[in-house]
């Protein structure tokens, strides 16, 4: 074989991109961002460490050996040929809805709503697997859409159809959290993809009068997590209890915090939930704004790498899968955040990388893994036959 | 070539798009920074004091309550530990099991047992039940020792009031009892369990310095209100001690002189400064009884007695005060200037006004008579004359001035106010006008004129001392200045003359109370007796023949010694019969226990509340 026929097969698998061995694969994933992540876990280490009243036990250990093991995801799914991807994302997607279809059926009821499905005896959240199928899903079906048809409204219902499903099964579980999440990363998907702005003006317009009968269909506890979120204080000890008390914490940290292992509303279990969903408020009570500013801005670092690796990426499926992953990130924090401080209602949404909770933990490392795929497959191009329609 | 411009197209508008979304997340993340701005700098006061609210918890101590003692320093009201043991049910999984357990320890008798069980299938299983509320210490010890194999089996120490010689007290001392709402709200430590207030007496009149002050712990709780950590500590203080005015010892004796009587009072008073020395009313109850939980059946079946243990008759019973009443009636004649010691009317057994016949109580008359004899022999005639000649304002004032028709204030709760008739007062209450009729009865102190015996024994008190004497329970403390008693603007010898005809009553052959007379050499008792109609309707025989109900009340006031004053006492016998038969002679045994033992001339107990002492007994109460 001459020297020129090797390096046709080096390129057999891709147009563009050199076929690179492990080691060169692994020096070419992106580091800062693995070095970013991992100081949001270890943020999150040090809270559940102050959680715990200054004990390692029962969280903080437990949320780095789960870190460690999401890395591991992390760099499997990474160092995975992306053509790998693009070709399970359909299949990944099916799975994940069909076993979405099956919780009504075969859930574990728990607090009042259906979200795990117990098989052959391990518990998972299809919802959560369904945050990285829809993704990938979505990116797979840009790639196969030729450009000119994108605005096209028969070509749009595909999409469609692929959001409204999921988030349909998960309001019926009931899991508004998780719809507005589907909903907000598959239309900011549609978007990224080159939509017409027509749809988004409609589909906000559409949202907005659908509000009063969407209210309706709401449960009782929704509806009162909302109204309790209009007006926190009318009920401090009921429904408001715990937004009031997060608002306290926050409030009473002031400039420089409480200090470290200090926060009264914490350490005096004021705080509800505060090793997962209230996180940020034992953080913001100990460290102060100083130190709140300061996790909000290593979340918007993250977030603007994201970007800076969607950018870079030559194939549509890659720069959305990123992208994709990234407004999935956004709205976790934002949301989580926001909620917390009283400025949008309760809903049951984790602080990535820093709550504790496995399988959040795992959804994310895996929606990281394939960023860092997508950046170190930023040069790759696809074949027509590698994106064809399944 | 379309579609490589569209596939530009596309690429261009991902990275405008990206962008966008990028500055929108930005912009977002902006939000979240405002918003904790907003929380963590600008309103950062106002949620370090929510925070601080949350996390200090003020618990109160309650003070232990004042104590109280006789004018000699005998303790008439203590406070003593009731060491507790009750069952949560809650924290029992099988109460029966408990309670056998317990059984082993202290005796539980079945009774008891069923109670609890009883109890315990009723209300909730949070509510504790009381096993047992009087475990020695030895008992109590060993419960606490063994509380880890008992479950749901817990102890507390609470402090009880103990009023001690309680019935021969009870009147005065009054009780204690749960604080109702009204005090609840000006004092949050009567909202500790346990927390006893007074209710009646002395207890309930001199609540402000028995009650104490509270002390304060306060304690870093958490969300669940369990105490982490103690920040600071107020010691509480013990209320201040009370010296009572009463001597027990001749209390006593009171109280035992008037049993077998069915209702009757009896006051004695220091004649110089109002000090009170008995105030007996028969029949009484025992406070111990009622602060250690009467069941309400056994409240209403108490109150509801026909002769009113509750009621002390002393300050609450209101009765005609009879020809007791006389001196007023004498002195306000003397006063008008229109009676002089000379003035004579003549007595033919009764006396015509307007239609009406008035009798004298001594059917054949006494003739010609004139003040001193008036009083000496009691005749009714010579009092409606002055009566009817001064009016009935001149004598409701003079009442007022000898101190009857009105309260005083010296910390004794719950006095009625008796009646002087005036006639703005009858149409005030009656809404009909004054007659003349009635002026001439109220001479002789009937009628709508109506005393109680505390205020007998004031107005007796200042017609032998001379001066405006006012009743007081409590000995003042070290260094309280005490005024002493203004003189009476009555001319002395008016006085006088009054004081000899009240001593004729008693030491002169034809006096109507020669009973009255103290079995002690050289003493001499000048009184006047009084037998007032109950039933007007009735004015029969009086007598032993009359149902009791009918039959008259007897009274008699005295002091002693009659040339040099110090005892003033006044005596009711309700339905007793005759004043000079029934009164006169508990009068006398009272004065002459009060000469032989002279209460006065004794140095008193001073209390000991100068040092700045803090309770013997702290104990939190109320946690959670």
């Amino acid at each position: 074989m001459s020297a020129a026929g090797v390096r046709a097969d080096m390129f057999a698998g891709s147009l563009d991109t050199p076929q690179l061995n492990f080691s060169e694969k692994l020096l070419a994933l992106n580091w800062i961002f693995i070095a970013l992540i991992t100081a949001l876990a270890g943020v999150g280490a040090a809270a559940l460490y102050s959680v715990a009243g200054g004990s390692l036990t029962p969280w903080a250990e437990a949320h780095v050996i789960r870190y460690c093991l999401g890395l591991g995801l992390l760099f499997a799914v990474a160092l995975t040929d992306i053509k790998v991807w693009v070709r399970l994302a359909y299949p990944v997607y099916l799975l994940a809805l069909l076993l979405l279809v099956m919780v009504p059926f075969l859930g574990i009821e728990s607090s009042g709503a259906q979200r795990w499905l117990s098989l052959g005896g391990v518990n998972l959240q299809p919802a959560e697997l369904m945050k990285v199928a829809l993704v990938l899903a979505l990116a797979r079906y840009y790639e196969w859409l030729p450009p000119r048809h994108i605005s096209n409204p028969l070509a749009l219902m595909v999409p469609a159809v692929m959001i409204g499903v999921p988030v349909a099964l998960v309001v019926l579980q009931p899991d508004l959290g998780t719809a507005v999440l589907f909903a907000a990363v598959g239309g900011g998907m549609l978007f990224l993809a080159g939509a017409s702005w027509i749809y988004f003006v409609f589909g906000i317009t559409g949202v907005l009068g659908a509000l009063p009968f969407l209210w309706n269909s709401l449960y009782d506890y929704q509806k009162v997590r909302v109204m309790t979120f209009l007006d926190p204080d009318k009920d401090p000890l009921g429904a408001g209890y715990h937004i009031l008390q997060s608002k306290i914490a926050l409030g009473s940290g002031g400039v420089m915090g409480k200090g470290y292992l200090k926060g009264t509303q914490s350490q005096l279990d004021f705080l509800p939930e505060k090793h997962t969903d209230f996180i940020f408020t034992m953080f913001a009570e100990e460290m102060g704004f100083v130190g709140s500013l300061g996790l909000l801005a290593l979340y918007l670092l993250v977030l603007m790498s994201i970007v800076y690796m969607a950018l870079r990426c030559r194939t549509q499926f890659a720069r959305l899968v990123a992208a994709g992953v990234g407004i999935t990130m956004f709205v976790y924090v934002f949301i989580n955040v926001a909620m917390v401080m009283g400025l949008v209602p309760v809903v049951g949404v984790p602080l990535p990388l820093v709550s504790y909770g496995g399988t959040s933990m795992i959804t994310l490392m895996f929606g990281f893994g394939l960023v860092l795929n997508a950046h170190l497959h930023r040069r790759t191009r696809f074949r027509p036959h590698e994106v064809g329609v399944i | 070539m379309a579609a490589p411009d569209h596939r530009i197209i596309r690429n261009r508008r991902f990275t405008r798009r990206v962008l966008m979304l990028g500055a929108g997340q930005l912009g977002l993340f902006g939000v979240l920074g405002w918003r904790l701005r907003q929380l963590q700098v600008l309103e950062a006061p106002k949620y370090a004091l929510l925070a601080e609210e949350n996390r200090i918890n003020i618990q109160l101590m309650a003070p232990s309550r004042g104590l109280i003692f006789d004018r000699f320093g005998k303790p008439v009201a203590s406070n003593a530990d009731a060491m507790r043991v009750f069952i949560v049910p809650d924290l029992s999984n099988d109460i029966e099991y408990s309670l056998r357990q317990l059984n082993g320890v202290i005796p539980i008798p079945d009774r008891v047992a069923e109670r609890v069980l009883r109890l315990a299938r009723r209300q909730s299983s949070y509510i504790p039940i009381v096993v047992a509320d009087d475990l020695s210490w030895q008992q109590f010890a060993q419960v606490n020792v063994l509380a880890p194999s008992l479950p749901g089996v817990q102890t507390d120490i609470l402090s009880v009031r103990q009023y001690h010689d309680g019935k021969d007290m009870a009147h005065i001392v009054g009780y204690v009892g749960a604080a109702d709402t009204a005090e609840v709200n000006e004092d949050p430590v009567t909202r500790l369990p346990g927390f006893r207030v007074g209710k009646s007496g002395v207890e309930l009149g001199f609540e402000r310095k028995l009650r104490g002050k509270a002390g304060i712990i306060k304690l870093e709780v958490d969300a669940r209100g369990r105490a982490i950590r103690k920040l600071d500590t107020l010691q509480s203080q013990q209320g201040r001690e009370l010296v009572l005015t009463i001597d027990q010892e001749i209390q006593n004796k009171a109280m035992v002189r008037l049993e077998g009587l069915r209702r009757a009072a009896v006051v004695a008073l220091d004649a110089r400064n109002g000090e009170v020395l008995v105030m007996a009313s028969t029949p009484s109850f025992d406070p111990n009884a009622i602060i250690s939980g009467l069941k309400g059946g056994q409240w209403a079946s108490m109150a509801e007695l026909e002769d009113d243990p509750l009621t002390n008759k002393a300050i609450r019973g209101q009765y005609p005060p009879g020809s007791t009443f006389k001196m007023v009636t004498a002195l306000a004649g003397l006063e008008s200037g229109l009676i002089t010691p000379k003035t004579k009317f003549q007595c033919y057994g009764g006396f015509s006004y307007s239609n009406a016949y008035f009798g004298c109580w001594k059917k054949r008359g006494h003739r010609s008579v004139q003040m001193r004899k008036a009083l000496k022999e009691s005749c009714d005639v010579y009092f409606y004359n002055v009566a009817l000649r001064i009016g009935i304002t001149k004598l409701s004032a003079m009442g007022r001035k000898l101190g009857l028709g009105q309260t005083y204030e010296f910390g004794m709760p719950q006095q009625k106010p008796g009646v002087m008739p005036t006639p703005g007062w009858k149409r005030a209450t009656l809404g009909e006008k004054w007659y003349g009729g009635e002026t001439v009865i109220a001479g002789i102190g009937q009628g709508y004129v109506l005393t109680t015996p505390l205020q007998l024994a004031v107005m007796t008190a200042r017609i032998a001392s001379g001066r405006e004497i006012i009743p007081r329970i409590v000995r003042p403390e070290p260094g309280e200045q005490i005024e002493s008693p203004r003189k009476l603007d009555i001319r002395p010898e008016y006085l006088e003359l009054v004081r000899e005809g009240m001593w004729a009553v008693v030491n002169e052959g034809g006096g109507t109370a020669g009973r009255a007379r103290i079995p002690i050499a050289g003493v001499e008792m000048a009184g006047k007796t009084g037998t007032s109609q109950v039933n007007t309707a009735s004015s029969g025989p009086h007598g032993p023949l009359l149902i009791w109900e009918q039959r008259d009340h007897a009274l008699f006031v005295g002091y002693a010694p009659a040339d040099n004053p110090r005892y003033a006492v006044a005596a009711i016998v309700e339905h007793g019969g005759s004043g000079s038969r029934a009164a006169a002679p508990v009068v006398r045994d009272i004065m002459t226990a009060l000469m032989e033992r002279d209460p006065v001339s004794r140095p008193a107990y001073v209390a000991r509340n100068d040092a700045p002492r803090t309770a013997r007994h702290e104990r939190r109460r109320g946690e959670g």
